[in-house]
């Protein structure tokens, strides 16, 4: 009985601590259902009928559906070729020795680490000169580029977790090296495959400064919109901000939710395989 | 002879895709074609445009005024070097990535070892993803919606404080709570992902050792030390670092919050730096604080990955 009420007291807590770093988000959802003064009213309403005329206005918005499409399809199409490109990488590196692999790997790190004011600068002097700037290539590429340090490191964790006599065995059994690589290792790291896909699919989904810069009417994103029409005749426009910030949040909470599993393995960079 | 005409006859047997692979599989440069991916994207989106900010920097370049570039030395480099501002925003920058970084890891170590046994936990699913929602959301929309709850007027964060008779407080506005406040959303927004790593780095501890620890009623500390920490250290480093790097880059969240106000209190070296590029326009000074930035950078990593190295190393 006392172990009992210990457990459910632990239990209670962690279930606070869960709510507590959720109550500010809580509160932008609520905020999404109320009217412009309910959300500025002093005291705060805690009880009020909620209304769905936010998100009727937010989609009766010209180009908001826009928006949506072009931060999921740059975002999505992004991180998948980083994932490929880096997954080629990550086995080369892990099997093959190369002398070239400490040192390329460390620049990967070192771009990651750069200020986006600082990398974007270069960037935008060649998107403007050779006239990419505010295409989908190129905003996508871009940040596949931004993509691939994250996935490279965190893939290669996992392929040196994979034995080398998986590989042995499937070409002795006369597969080819792409079959080695794509039916043979590459289900097995799905868990980090499946991590490097949140975590950068998070953070270009959210992305706003290369948005801002590089890109243009054609290819803006829900940040830069988010940013942009904030300030809408001369006051903010929270309705619009706090029905589009809930909108835009479901995507990566659904993935967090269904992939959680494979998320926390996957950020152990590849040094467990299973249940966390 | 006729054994090679032999294996060129099966050879050709074998549809045109396979007879690719072969030649593929048994050349040394399969490993190249691997990587040759990753060197073009390396080389298209990083080498070329930085070797072209590196020669940039040596000109005075401004947007605005349409004149033509004028070549002028390492001018542009002495006058960083005589900036009190760039130097008082490096200084704040570290002092940020000290300040969040530090708070973050060891709320989220904390946390995390809160969260271990919570297996058995009603509804763990969800408490994990609500505990997540932080990083998850737009630093644009983070950046907004705290400048509301911090509102002096509006703001729920003074109605509460006035409930406990506390005067109103200009959060962002007052010269000497604006960095406090600023960072305690980051802390909020990425302490998280410090729980979620540490959790991680606890995953990678094998549970047969645990569990014999537990069986020799070993005392938690020599558990920290002796089992804890030589299986979860390289994942927790690499968290951190990760967590280093992000904060080094901290930009959108304050951009939002306080544009690098009051005064500069709050000005970052990333946004003094987006201010001279893309509003003042003068390309040719910003890409020498660029150049430098990207030198600070390149050392930062040196030593984390010469931490990371003998970490590694010790474990094998």
């Amino acid at each position: 009985m006392h172990k009992g009420f210990k457990t459910t007291l632990y239990h209670i807590i962690l279930w606070i601590v869960a709510l507590i770093f959720f109550a500010p988000v809580f509160w932008i959802i609520l905020s999404a259902f109320k009217t412009k003064d309910q959300i500025l009213s002093i005291p705060p309403k805690w009880f009020f009928t909620p209304t769905l005329a936010n998100f009727v206005d937010l989609f009766t918005r010209p180009n908001v559906g826009t928006y949506i499409r072009n931060s999921l399809l740059i975002s999505a199409i992004a991180v998948l070729i980083a994932l490929v490109v880096s997954f080629l990488a990550a086995y080369a590196f892990s099997r093959f020795k190369l002398k070239s692999t400490s040192l390329i790997m460390f620049f990967l790190l070192s771009i990651r680490m750069v200020p986006a004011a600082a990398s974007v600068i270069p960037v935008f002097l060649m998107y403007v000169a050779l006239g990419w700037k505010d295409t989908y290539p190129g905003m996508t590429l871009f940040y596949a580029m931004f993509s691939i340090p994250f996935s490279v490191w965190i893939l290669k964790g996992f392929v040196d977790g994979v034995s080398e006599r998986f590989d042995e065995t499937g070409l002795v059994n006369g597969g080819s090296r792409l079959h080695v690589l794509f039916d043979v290792v590459l289900p097995q790291v799905r868990p980090g495959l499946v991590a490097a896909f949140i975590f950068n699919m998070v953070f270009v989904w959210n992305e706003y400064m290369f948005n801002y810069i590089i890109g243009g009417k054609t290819t803006t994103t829900v940040p830069v919109a988010l940013v942009t029409w904030m300030l809408n005749q001369g006051g903010v426009d929270w309705t619009f901000m706090a029905s589009l910030t809930v909108v835009f949040m479901i995507p990566p909470i659904l993935a967090v939710y269904f992939f959680q599993k494979y998320l926390l393995i996957g950020m152990t960079f590849g040094t467990v395989r299973g249940e966390i | 002879m006729e054994n090679v005409s032999a294996l060129q006859r099966t050879a050709g047997k074998k549809p045109w895709h396979k007879k690719l692979m072969d030649g593929f599989d048994n050349s040394n440069l399969f490993p190249y074609c691997l990587i040759i991916p990753v060197l073009l994207f390396f080389i298209i989106w990083n080498l070329i445009p930085t070797l072209w900010m590196i020669g940039m920097s040596f000109y005075n370049y401004a947007f605005t005024t349409g004149a033509p570039e004028k070549f002028n030395g390492i001018s542009n480099l002495i006058d960083i070097m005589n900036n009190d501002t760039v130097w008082g925003n490096l200084g704040r920058t570290f002092t940020w990535v000290l300040a969040t970084t530090g708070i973050e890891t060891v709320l989220g170590i904390l946390l995390a070892f809160l969260f271990w046994n919570s297996a058995k936990l009603p509804g763990r699913r969800l408490a994990l993803t609500l505990l997540f929602t932080p990083m998850l959301i737009a630093p644009a929309s983070v950046g907004a919606f705290f400048k509301l709850l911090y509102e002096p007027d509006f703001g729920v964060i003074n109605y509460l404080l006035s409930l406990f008779g506390i005067a109103k407080i200009n959060f962002l506005g007052d010269l000497k709570w604006a960095f406090p406040a600023v960072t305690l959303v980051d802390v909020w927004m990425w302490t998280p992902f410090m729980i979620l790593i540490t959790l991680a780095a606890l995953g990678s501890v094998p549970k047969a050792e645990l569990e014999a620890a537990e069986i020799d009623r070993l005392p938690w500390t020599k558990r920290l030390v002796h089992i804890i920490w030589p299986y979860g250290k390289f994942v927790l480093m690499l968290g951190i670092l990760l967590r280093t790097i992000d904060s080094f880059k901290t930009m959108d969240l304050i951009f939002m919050l306080t544009r690098g106000g009051p005064g500069n209190t709050t000005e970052l070296v990333a946004i003094g730096l987006y201010r001279k590029a893309f509003e003042g326009f003068t390309m040719g000074w910003s890409s020498t604080l660029a150049v430098i930035l990207l030198f600070i950078a390149i050392a930062f990593t040196s030593v984390y990955l010469y931490i990371l190295n003998l970490s590694n190393a010790e474990k094998e």
